[in-house]
């Protein structure tokens, strides 16, 4: 069941076609009851969708303890990692359905400022957004939850660094706030401190998008849309060695064995299936063993992996996990903020080495070190950056520890 | 081969009436095409069904090699060892060498891979001569349409243009490399002036010549040059298994096989030229050919797999005087100055059947139409026709041993005398006219790809004339040479691999063609030699 990207609701930056598809009902119905928004959320049982499946509500809740007025609602379309493409096809496609959840959330927490915050890379969903804020702004539904919040209501495009240190949620207030992406530690939370130190509520593009549908359709219907008890549906962003990539929406909780072999058409070639990078590929590979996994957040983290963005870089046999370890590492590496010397020099020093094992030219003792700078690594940066990093190397390191073997002795 | 007359028959009968009578061309010559030159034949032609050429007729055999696998996976290059460079060339023939010699001399640090060795290829078996309009009667305008109308007007005007004003600056750079050249008679005194013939096609004597094998004076200046060269590393018996990209799906050089050693080594480079030659090694048709050992189309087949457009690669040029007895000369060249000497092509009848200085494909369809008629001559169980040398000799006599060295020798290897004796010879795939479709500067329209040589389309559309080759090859060598250094001073790639692979194989399996056919051939299946299965092997 398709319903954050029904071709139906595939209007672009057209108010009136969105409008026409009967679609504002859910900020009618928030309009109609906002001290009912946050108790609809929490019965639907939604989660921050951009990786970290915090339950919404309690974001929610968090911010609107707080005392207004001046605070601010971020709608997190940074995205920039290896492998997602999911809130690029959201903002461009259907970005009324990301305002709508983006002003139910206002609306739930009293928030006059709301600010789509994007990656200016993506400069389709860019043109199309400013496009469709002004269209808003012009909308007398605007009016009306200008005095439903009590503050003159504020809707902003902002365009960030680009940079992927930026979708982290403090980087995310920085950027917002004209600075460098740079992550704070935490506490205290945006929730408390956020842009210009006002409470702030950041969510996910598709987390946002969600809650409009929720609020029009109601929480029975989300918690109906998932399999095995997890609620809603998942936007994947399925890449790699498989005959179908592209953009899946599937009920959450399908399993990896129908998300690869029955929505992506199988394996490339008939080859068979090694393993599967979660996104954005900062994560505990899921290996042959995990197909039977279903994707919702607390089955994957039972495995020991996470669902991360919804991302899922398949790999067949005839890729190296190596070269796309190595890949993913480099990417970290380039993108460390260099805020904290752990982060800074551990991704490069990893990358370095990974990157002449992969040359041919490992040196012995290159395993160990590796090995070495998986453990030492977690947890030493402010934001997660490092922990993915080391993630994703420890875990190719212990189920692929042939690959880097065989490189090393090819070298 | 259908029925004929038996050699010792033939070659009484040619005796007996030397010098031998003319038959009318009882066929015009559309038709003589359409029935009996093997690019006419039902079935040889199919359309590409997918890159980025869908729908290009192509030749069949060729066809099969383009929509096929790569030989190698992501997994293959993991600890690969890792070669930088500004600019990776790979073919060791002229176009590659002397895109070699420009990238260097430009600055660039230049890899120059070859599958064989350097100057293993065509270029040095081009015996004719390299043209270049030189002469006072002559001009560029001269050169650019008649090469033109050669190429029955299918040719890239642009790319002809650059071609035929390259000419001149080219003959001056290769003696400054140290290529000889004839001289014309009695100008030795001031320093000489170049001798000048006219080619078949052409309106003016422009064709310039060092004895019967000018392609291998010009590969001996070349490969010394190139060996002399700082700033060039050559890697000898190293094919291309595959090209990289970056993550921007700009070519970044190449997956190489080293032979020796029997691993994978790959070329990192801001720029790749590929100078790879042509495809006469896949026997398209069944027929031999003049090509060296490693013409087995790999440039055409590597560009194409990473979005190159091609451009007549349904048309091949096949020369009408290849050896056809004895077996293990079968397909070398004997030189088309035979013919323009004058020597007549003969039939089983002792006659003669066509105008020997007509073009290639004319003479090589009404030679197969003699032998499918039952007027060729058998020798074991080849068929041909004579090429009437010792006529040749008696009317000028002295000749095979003035001017067509080459042809002496190569009867004396063929174990007879071509002054007493004509030669049995069968039409052999010599060139491949299309290829890679480039722009004047020899970019392919991949970013970082540009090619060179044979392996490119769109210099000679339908049919080459004599003597353009080896002039395409140095101007086109010099300007993708100049190009890809200008180019790699820009260019650091990131992130390389086998990126594009993926959606290849995707576009493969959408058009139900097997993954099982794996590409570029590198050497041909009759040689025992299979690249799928040799990796990994040392030689």
């Amino acid at each position: 069941m398709k319903v954050l990207t029904d071709e139906r609701i595939c209007v672009g930056a057209d108010l009136a076609a969105w409008m026409a598809a009967g679609a504002a009902a859910g900020l009618e119905n928030a309009l109609a009851d906002p001290a009912g928004i946050i108790p609809t959320i929490e019965a639907a049982g939604l989660r921050g969708l951009g990786g970290a499946g915090f339950p919404t509500h309690r974001k929610w809740s968090a911010v609107a303890a707080q005392p207004g007025p001046g605070k601010w609602v971020v709608c997190n379309g940074n995205e920039d990692e290896p492998g997602t493409f999911k809130d690029r096809f959201l903002l461009s496609r259907t970005p009324h359905q990301v305002i709508e959840g983006a002003l139910v959330a206002a609306l739930a927490v009293k928030a006059a400022n709301v600010v789509l915050y994007v990656n200016p890379r993506e400069a389709a969903a860019v043109r199309v957004l400013r496009e469709a804020v002004t269209q808003w702004e012009a909308h007398p539904l605007f009016a009306r939850l200008s005095e439903a919040i009590g503050e003159e209501l504020h809707l902003l495009v902002i365009t960030g660094s680009g940079l992927y240190v930026g979708g982290e949620e403090t980087a995310a207030v920085a950027s917002v706030m004209g600075g460098f992406p740079f992550p704070t530690l935490k506490p205290p939370y945006p929730a408390e401190k956020g842009v210009n130190s006002a409470p702030t509520l950041v969510n996910n593009v598709e987390t946002l998008a969600h809650a409009g549908q929720i609020l029009r359709h109601g929480p029975e219907w989300y918690r109906g849309l998932g399999l095995g008890g997890a609620p809603g549906t998942k936007l994947f962003s399925l890449s790699g060695d498989v005959l179908r990539p592209g953009l899946h929406e599937l009920p959450m909780g399908t399993s990896l064995h129908s998300l690869v072999f029955e929505q992506g058409g199988g394996m490339l070639g008939g080859k068979s299936f090694k393993a599967v990078f979660t996104g954005g590929p900062s994560n505990t590979l899921l290996t042959a063993d995990d197909l039977d996994v279903p994707l919702d957040f607390d089955n994957l983290r039972k495995r020991g992996s996470r669902l991360g963005t919804g991302a899922m870089i398949v790999v067949g046999e005839g890729t190296s996990i190596l070269r796309k370890t190595a890949e993913y590492v480099a990417f970290f590496a380039a993108n460390s903020c260099g805020q904290c010397p752990p982060c800074k020099i551990g991704t490069h020093q990893v990358s370095r080495i990974l990157e002449r094992v992969e040359a041919g030219a490992g040196r012995p003792g290159d395993l160990q070190a590796l090995e070495n700078l998986a453990e030492l690594l977690p947890g030493s940066g402010r934001c997660g950056l490092v922990d993915g990093a080391a993630t994703v190397l420890a875990s190719s390191l212990k189920a692929f520890r042939g690959e880097y073997e065989r490189a090393l002795r090819r070298g | 081969m259908s029925g004929g007359i038996p050699h010792a028959e033939a070659l009484a009968a040619w005796r007996a009436r030397m010098p031998a009578p003319a038959r009318a061309l009882a066929l015009p010559v559309p038709e003589l095409l359409d029935c009996f030159h093997p690019d006419h034949r039902p079935g040889a032609i199919v359309p590409l069904r997918v890159g980025a050429s869908a729908g290009l007729p192509c030749r069949v055999e060729l066809a099969a090699l383009l929509q096929s696998d790569s030989l190698v996976e992501d997994v293959d290059i993991a600890g690969a060892p890792l070669l930088d460079a500004d600019v990776l060339v790979i073919g060791g023939g002229g176009a590659g060498c002397v895109a070699a010699l420009t990238a260097a001399r430009a600055g660039a640090r230049v890899i120059l891979a070859t599958k064989l060795r350097l100057g293993d290829s065509n270029t040095v078996m081009a015996e004719g001569g390299i043209q270049a309009a030189i002469g006072d009667e002559d001009s560029l305008q001269r050169h650019f349409e008649d090469t033109l109308r050669a190429g029955h007007f299918m040719a890239d005007k642009a790319l002809v243009a650059a071609l035929a004003s390259d000419g001149p600056g080219v003959i001056r750079w290769l003696i400054q490399e140290g290529m000889s050249f004839d001289l014309a008679e009695g100008s030795e005194r001031m320093g000489g002036s170049l001798l000048r013939r006219k080619p078949g096609g052409a309106t003016a004597a422009r064709l310039l010549s060092y004895r019967d094998f000018t392609g291998l004076e010009m590969m001996r200046a070349l490969r010394e040059a190139v060996l002399l060269q700082p700033g060039i590393t050559l890697l000898d018996r190293h094919p291309a298994l595959e090209l990289l990209t970056d993550d921007r799906g700009r070519c970044a050089g190449a997956a190489l096989h080293d032979l020796a050693q029997g691993r994978t080594v790959l070329a990192r480079a801001g720029a790749t030229v590929l100078a790879t030659g042509g495809a006469g090694r896949l026997h398209i048709a069944g027929f031999p050919t003049s090509n060296h050992y490693g013409a087995t189309a790999d440039g055409v087949v590597l560009a194409y797999r990473l979005g190159a457009a091609l451009r007549e690669v349904d048309s091949f040029q096949y020369h009408p005087t290849g050896i056809a007895w004895p077996p293990h000369m079968e397909g070398q060249l004997v030189s088309e100055s035979a013919r323009a000497s004058g020597a007549a092509l003969v039939n089983g009848l002792a006659e003669r059947f066509v105008d020997e200085l007509s073009t290639r494909d004319v003479v090589a369809a009404a030679i197969l139409r003699e032998i499918a008629e039952g007027r060729g001559i058998l020798r074991g169980d080849r068929a041909g026709v004579f090429l009437d040398t010792p006529g040749l000799e008696r009317e000028k006599p002295g000749i095979l041993g003035r001017s067509l060295t080459t042809l002496a020798h190569l009867a004396q290897r063929a174990g007879f005398d071509a002054a007493a004796e004509p030669f049995l010879i069968h039409p052999t795939l010599h060139y491949q006219n299309g290829g890679v479709a480039i722009d004047p500067d020899g970019w392919s329209g991949v970013p970082g790809l540009l090619c060179a040589g044979e392996v490119t389309g769109g210099l000679h559309g339908r049919n080459r004339m004599m003597g353009n080759a080896l002039l395409e090859l140095v101007a086109f060598g010099r300007r993708a040479g100049h190009a890809a250094a200008t180019d790699a001073r820009v260019e650091r790639p990131r992130n390389i691999g086998l990126n594009h692979l993926a959606d290849w194989r995707r576009a493969l399996i959408a058009q139900d063609l097997p993954l099982t056919l794996k590409a570029p051939m590198i050497f041909p299946p009759y040689g025992n030699f299979n690249m799928a299965t040799e990796r990994g092997k040392a030689a």
